[in-house]
């Protein structure tokens, strides 16, 4: 087993270790999932479409973005980094053939593994609730194009995290760079609205940035909110970006580890 | 017996140190009320995306909308900027023995962790949501009285008792588990009910969070205040809620306190 993959196994045995976070990020995220329900079916009531959408389908848009979180999505990368460098725990990396990006990337793996189980528990578990308000498209383009977008959803996610977590060579504390990155995050990835119920022009700027990959962009395309046009556009862009943050990620680490000072490793 | 005015000079100092100390850390102060105002703009965004394809949702219109917006996150930003980080340190300190330091100074236990700090971002940011609140009664053509304004203050401030009580139960839960890390989360979910009218909520959910956790009262009563006038059942029920919780809290904190073995708990 190469030494990433054992990476990967340590992080699957630390985060089972975190077995009962994730449970309780999962009955948190059941209750937002009520909010949300409750939210749009006042919305929706009297009104048989939204932007176009149906209620079921913009319950199941939502319902897939909480799920893509759970598979793909970054948590706490961010701070694990940033506290690897604080401590000195980065030190030893410095000193062994391995490359710092890909065994974070390792454990990442392992703990979306993880947070993925739980998150398809929390849906089974939801599912009855919501059985009758869901409506998925079963079109085989949707799902052949949805996993890539995913997987690069997911490295789009981990390196705005990893970049994120290396601002601690530079700051002491970065809690506020990263709850303000959320905060845009959360708006522009569409984890509050739907995108496409933006009006036009600024959705046709949004789909440009980043953040329209990091969770609206894979969600579109298995819900059926986008053709295939824009799908096949979408990834070509998606695919840009995460090629970019990978670069600017081993950027910020190579201009990093010029202010590291190594103290306390 | 330790006198009001005792108390009141330990908090001006307490405020003193947190000004002096936000001065101090002026970048910081930034990055956090920047923080603060860009997940009010969420809020905002969200609520005017949604009407932007309604006139109305559970029979409340934007401007009514953002009033109820406005006034839980008013309620929050108190909650923020007075008691957060005293509150959320609680849960730190008992685990690591550090408790010991509050229990230490001359005062009762509950006030003394709970106001040590003030967060100056909060308390900016809640003038951001006070003019949100302005603006959307202006909008309406709402003129309230000194009479209903008092009022409206006064459950204002019973919504922060409420939000407090709910903190305060929370963070105490580390008296008896040993990692109450993320335990906040909980008190972020129930609370996202708060933004909710009161009409949304039917069935279980309405049950639930109207009658046994009063998340849908702490915002509703205060902004039907200022929309419709007195109502003696909306006013009669929050001061019973606030009583309620506040006995709540301080009985499980003290049953809590009991526990506490120092640095060994």
């Amino acid at each position: 087993m190469t030494k990433y993959g054992q990476a990967f196994v340590v992080g699957l045995q630390s985060n089972l270790v975190y077995r009962w976070n994730f449970g309780v990020r999962s009955l948190f995220w059941f209750c937002h999932l009520v909010v949300v329900y409750l939210l749009w079916g006042a919305a929706y009531a009297g009104n048989p479409s939204i932007g176009g959408y149906s209620f079921a389908q913009t319950l199941t848009y939502f319902v897939v973005i909480f799920v893509l979180q759970f598979f793909i999505g970054a948590f706490n990368e961010d701070y694990q980094i940033s506290e690897d460098i604080r401590n000195g725990l980065i030190n030893q990396f410095l000193l062994k053939p391995i490359n710092y990006f890909a065994y974070r990337l390792s454990v990442f793996a392992a703990a979306r593994v993880v947070s993925g189980a739980f998150g398809l528990l929390a849906l089974l578990v939801a599912l009855p609730f919501f059985r009758g308000y869901l409506d998925m498209p079963h079109d085989a383009w949707r799902i052949a194009l949805g996993i890539p977008a995913m997987a690069l959803t997911a490295i789009i996610q981990f390196s705005i995290a990893y970049c994120f977590g290396l601002l601690a060579f530079w700051f002491l504390d970065i809690q506020g760079f990263v709850i303000l990155s959320m905060a845009v995050e959360t708006l522009l990835g569409g984890q509050v609205v739907p995108l496409d119920l933006l009006p036009q022009g600024v959705f046709n700027v949004v789909r440009f940035l980043p953040f329209f990959y990091q969770a609206y962009f894979p969600a579109a395309i298995l819900t059926g909110r986008k053709g295939l046009d824009f799908a096949v556009q979408g990834l070509a862009i998606q695919a840009f970006w995460a090629f970019f943050l990978v670069c600017l990620a081993e950027g910020v680490w190579r201009r990093g580890l010029r202010h590291h000072t190594a103290a306390g490793g | 017996m330790i006198s009001f005015s005792h108390y009141l000079r330990i908090w001006l100092a307490s405020a003193r140190y947190s000004l002096v100390r936000a001065t101090m850390f002026r970048g910081d102060l930034f990055i956090w009320a920047s923080v603060e105002l860009l997940w009010i703009s969420v809020n905002v965004i969200m609520v005017a995306v949604i009407y932007s394809h309604t006139p109305t949702v559970a029979g409340w219109s934007l401007y009514e909308m953002l009033i109820l917006v406005g006034t839980s996150m008013l309620i929050q930003r108190f909650l923020m900027g007075f008691f957060w980080s005293g509150i959320f340190e609680m849960g730190r300190n008992v685990r690591n023995g550090m408790f010991d330091f509050v229990l230490a100074q001359p005062g009762d236990p509950l006030f003394m962790a709970s106001t040590r700090k003030l967060e100056l971002d909060g308390l900016l940011n809640s003038v951001v949501a006070a003019a949100l609140i302005i603006y959307s009664a202006r909008k309406l053509g709402l003129h309230p009285g000194f009479a209903d304004l008092a009022l409206y203050a006064f459950m204002i401030g019973c919504g922060v008792v409420i939000h407090y009580s709910a903190l305060v139960m929370a963070m105490s839960l580390s008296f008896w588990i040993t990692s109450s890390q993320g335990v906040e989360g909980s008190y972020f979910t129930v609370m996202e009910f708060s933004r909710l009218p009161r009409e949304a909520l039917k069935g279980a959910a309405g049950l639930i969070f109207v009658w046994i956790i009063p998340a849908v009262v702490v915002s509703n009563a205060p902004a039907r205040q200022i929309l419709h006038g007195f109502d003696p059942s909306w006013t009669l029920g929050l001061c019973a809620a606030t009583a309620a919780w506040f006995a709540l809290a301080v009985l499980m904190f003290r049953s809590g306190l009991r526990r506490y073995t120092s640095a060994s708990s």
